[in-house]
């Protein structure tokens, strides 16, 4: 394999990038969440292009990437759940109508 | 093997921009489920090929259709809104915000001289020794996360009922 690891952590930043500006800029907040996941996917593609390149001890990447994408399970399920309570609350999942906390 | 990085990068790349760009929301699930075989892809052309059956398995068989759940259970399934109502009210803050955040990623790694050079590297783990570790040096990160995920279950189900229940 002769692609060099800055292009994973190139393309791993770019998505990154892509993952905040929808998870900042949209109005939906399913898109939101969408985001946030497209994000935990760009950062546990470094872990893993670290690991083939050998800069982690063996097993410990892929442990830390098995764990990282339990997590974001965890985190989806809880956030759409949250996501279906707010839209049973204010009748729509609008992110600029959630402003009771607005100080 | 750097033609077939390419086609996966241009994969995922589409796959996300269209995820947060386009106005039906099923259609962006679509384009997520898109974006999530791209990584597979990478994770099996890395070498990792137990990643690639885990991503492919949480990701688009339980993340991606709770997500379609998500949509259905809430109202304008189809989101034919003015491009206006896409975006939230201070959407220039958030691309922005992704713009500089890009900038300086590509910046840093440009510069770095080892990410260049590093030498192809290839490391090996089998699926058999990720087995035996996780349940040899990692068995108290495994519960705990048994724990957490039963918590996240638990707590999922009760945050999503709780209109229900209050009303009996």
């Amino acid at each position: 394999m002769n692609v060099p690891l800055s292009n994973y952590l190139m393309l791993s930043a770019f998505l990154f990038a892509i993952g905040l500006c929808g998870a900042l800029s949209r109005k939906n907040a399913i898109i939101v969440l969408m985001g946030i996941e497209i994000m935990f996917n760009a950062g546990i593609l470094n872990l893993i292009a670290f690991w083939h390149y050998k800069l982690f001890v063996a097993p410990t990447a892929q442990m830390f990437a098995i764990f990282a994408i339990s997590i974001a399970a965890a985190e989806s399920a809880v956030g759409l759940a949250l996501v279906i309570a707010v839209y049973r609350h204010y009748k729509s999942v609008d992110m600029d109508e959630m402003k009771s906390l607005q100080g | 093997m750097e033609i077939t990085f390419w086609i996966l990068a241009a994969i995922t790349v589409v796959g996300a921009i269209l995820a947060i760009t386009l106005r039906n929301l099923v259609h962006c699930v679509l384009s997520l489920i898109l974006f999530f075989l791209g990584i597979a892809g990478h994770y099996l052309l890395l070498g990792a090929d137990f990643l690639g059956a885990v991503q492919i398995l949480i990701y688009i068989g339980a993340v991606a259709v709770l997500i379609l759940f998500a949509i259905m259970l809430t109202r304008h399934v189809t989101g034919t809104e003015g491009p206006r109502e896409v975006l939230g009210g201070k959407w220039w803050t958030g691309m922005g915000t992704s713009i500089i955040v890009a900038g300086l990623l590509w910046a840093v790694i440009r510069r770095d001289q080892i990410a260049a050079m590093l030498p192809a590297g290839a490391a090996k783990t089998s699926i058999a020794e990720i087995g035996r570790v996780l349940v040899g040096d990692w068995v108290v990160p495994f519960e705990a996360m048994a724990v957490l995920l039963t918590a996240a279950l638990i707590g999922a189900v009760v945050i999503a009922l709780e209109e229900v229940m209050r009303r009996r």
